[in-house]
């Protein structure tokens, strides 16, 4: 029997129950669309905060933080993963840092949560020390003023402020703007009992919007302060990280500056660049996709179930029908492919439909969070991003998609083509 | 003179049933012999065996003992591919015709057509004159449930005619139809027996309908006990 004629039969079975057939193929449809949905949106999310991270990223930069291993993460929002070294990094250290080769300068970064009060609004931001001038320098395209000037000798009592210190609602309702008197207001709990440190500052710039997350870079949702300022406000020479300008952004000198920084400082720090975040953000990723479609597997797992006890079912109906078939000489290889054919047939109908529809509830739960202000919280504290998701259906997606569809179809078809195929003429064609 | 091999040759054959413990003998050492262009009546009662005689000469089952030859190939020696190859040289008419209900008169003709590799035109031509022979030109695209009960044995005896078999095998052919169709329907047989030179064997429990047939064997209890020429 040909190709094309074991496939028209086997369509023309699936023809005679339509519903059934239909339901069947609807639980593949369900696996699939749960598989691509997740995915499409789980990448469409990296790949928006990717994005985010780049602009405001510059990737030659690194930023080098205490305590060896912890990486970006020890050194950012308050210690996650810390080491627990004793070591401290000091606002001097930019010092050593900048002698070393390919480093064109260095800014330590002084950090505490804390709030800015304009009359009866606060609003929760952090307070960052650095120093103005190089700063700018480093993150030329980020620590930019939208409006006023961000001065390079700054007096001790003048501030910037990020957009969304400016206008954290985005709404119109100003916190601050330039030339403002607003009050800085930090939780001192080196102290017992602990207290408000407040500080009366003048609002020098708005700085424009960052957008996005910005792990290590400007912020939206920042004060800076001068570094000084910083150092006695917050009582401590000691910084969270220092921001390494370099002179090439190739993949040799930010190898060669990170391990000379390592062992200027005999293993006591860790740096990192920006394209290993954007990796241990694609890896993170990776893991979150493969659960994700792990779950979404399993719906697929139990509609293969389905096509095996509707299988079965089909199987026992038609044993006449078979013994018909092998009567007129049809070989057992013939009746298996019949049999496998169906399933292909659902698992490729349910394929091509399930992903039709993963992909319309992808972009239907995208517009919810879009529409829905999705708030983050982001590594430094009270970032607020508002994203928009896009989702994403890559070739290897809706390729795989379609092949596992078909493949769970098939194997779990196997057992019920296998014992059709294993009928004896003589007793299917008695079965009645 | 050079003798052409017999249609179908049996050398003492026997098939033993085991039913729960008791083992019953279908068949005790059968031995028949149908050349070609022969019409052979194998009629018997119920539990005569003639049904296992059926099965075993249709290559469907395999003897417990003693051997079936078609076209001078021995059975036995056949593994599963190879059987259902010979099958195909096999016309098969069944008693409740065994029709496939979701193909039209046309399609299921056109089945061990398309079984045996044939592409969808030589299948279409052969079809259509294949029911043209048994008259049923006019209802081609009708499905089994619209036709009557003669008009599926027509149809089942197109479609056992399709790969231009070396005989045709029946099971009570008219078993399950009216006398006056029954009649038409053995009038057909006759014609292809005469005038296509098909041979055909013919089971049944009919002594009416055996009469039809050029020789007849009379089985009893797994054992023929009598074989009639009727020329």
């Amino acid at each position: 029997m040909k190709l094309g004629d074991v496939f028209s039969y086997a369509f023309s079975a699936i023809r005679l129950r339509k519903l059934r057939a239909g339901l069947t193929t609807l639980g593949v449809v369900i696996g699939i669309a749960a598989i691509v949905a997740l995915l499409s949106i789980s990448q469409g999310l990296q790949t928006t905060i990717t994005d985010q991270l780049q602009s405001g990223f510059a990737t030659d930069t690194l930023i080098v933080s205490p305590g060896s291993g912890g990486g970006i993460f020890s050194g950012v929002g308050g210690g996650i993963g810390s080491s627990g070294s004793d070591f401290s990094l000091v606002v001097t250290d930019t010092q050593v840092i900048d002698e070393i080769e390919g480093v064109v300068t260095s800014a330590a970064v002084i950090q505490e949560v804390g709030s800015v009060m304009s009359g009866d609004r606060t609003v929760t931001s952090l307070v960052v020390g650095v120093d103005f001038g190089v700063y700018s320098e480093i993150y030329g395209s980020t620590f930019v003023a939208e409006s006023g000037e961000i001065p390079l000798n700054p007096d001790n009592d003048t501030v910037v402020v990020g957009k969304r210190v400016s206008d954290p609602w985005q709404n119109g309702t100003i916190v601050c703007s330039v030339d403002d008197a607003v009050e800085i207001v930090w939780a001192n709990t080196t102290v017992r009992p602990p207290k408000n440190e407040t500080q009366l500052v003048t609002v020098a710039a708005v700085l424009e919007e960052v957008g996005g997350l910005s792990l290590t870079g400007p912020s939206d949702s920042a004060v800076y302060i001068p570094i000084s300022q910083a150092q006695s406000f917050f009582g401590t020479d000691e910084c969270d990280r220092i921001v390494v300008k370099l002179a090439s952004e190739d993949d040799s000198t930010i190898e060669a500056v990170s391990e000379a920084i390592e062992d200027a400082f005999s293993n006591q720090v860790s740096v990192t660049s920006a394209t290993a975040v954007l990796d241990i953000i694609s890896s993170v990723f990776s893991t979150i996709e493969l659960f994700l479609a792990g779950i979404a597997a399993i719906s697929l797992l139990v509609a293969g179930v389905g096509i095996m006890n509707i299988m079965i079912v089909s199987l026992m109906e038609r044993t006449r029908e078979i013994g018909i078939l092998k009567a007129l000489g049809m070989k057992s290889r013939t009746v298996l492919a019949i049999f496998i054919s169906e399933a292909v047939i659902v698992g490729l109908l349910g394929a091509v439909f399930g992903v039709g529809l993963g992909w319309l509830l992808a972009n239907v739960a995208a517009r919810v969070f879009t529409g829905g202000g999705f708030a983050v919280a982001g590594e430094q504290g009270a970032v607020r991003g508002q994203f928009a998701i896009t989702p994403v259906i890559t070739p290897t997606v809706l390729l795989g998609a379609l092949g596992f569809g078909i493949i769970v179809s098939v194997i779990f078809a196997i057992y019920p083509a296998w014992r059709a195929s294993r009928l004896k003429p003589v007793e299917a064609l008695r079965y009645e | 003179m050079v003798l052409a091999t017999p249609v179908v040759e049996t050398a003492d054959l026997k098939k033993t049933y085991i039913l729960g413990k008791v083992p019953v003998n279908a068949l005790r050492g059968v031995n028949l012999k149908v050349e070609k262009g022969d019409f052979v009546a194998i009629l018997g009662p119920s539990g005569s065996g003639k049904s296992t005689l059926l099965n075993m000469i249709g290559a469907l089952d395999k003897p417990t003992e003693g051997k079936v030859f078609i076209n001078g190939v021995d059975v036995s020696t056949l593994n599963d591919n190879q059987l259902a190859d010979l099958r195909r040289s096999i016309g098969f008419v069944f008693q409740f015709f065994n029709l496939i209900p979701r193909l039209d008169a046309k399609g299921n003709v056109e089945l061990p057509l398309s079984i045996a590799g044939l592409d969808k035109n030589e299948r279409r031509k052969r079809a259509e004159e294949l029911l043209e022979t048994v008259g049923l030109k006019e209802r081609m695209k009708h499905k089994p449930a619209e036709l009557s009960g003669g008009e599926r044995q027509r149809v089942a005896i197109a479609r056992a005619l399709a790969n231009n078999p070396r005989f045709l095998l029946m099971d009570e052919p008219t078993g399950n139809i009216d006398s006056k169709t029954a009649k038409e329907i053995m009038g057909l047989v006759k014609r292809l027996n005469k005038d296509e030179g098909v041979t055909i064997i013919m089971i049944t429990h009919d002594q009416h309908l055996a009469t039809q047939a050029k020789k007849i064997v009379k089985m009893l209890d797994g054992s023929i006990i009598k074989e009639i020429d009727q020329l």
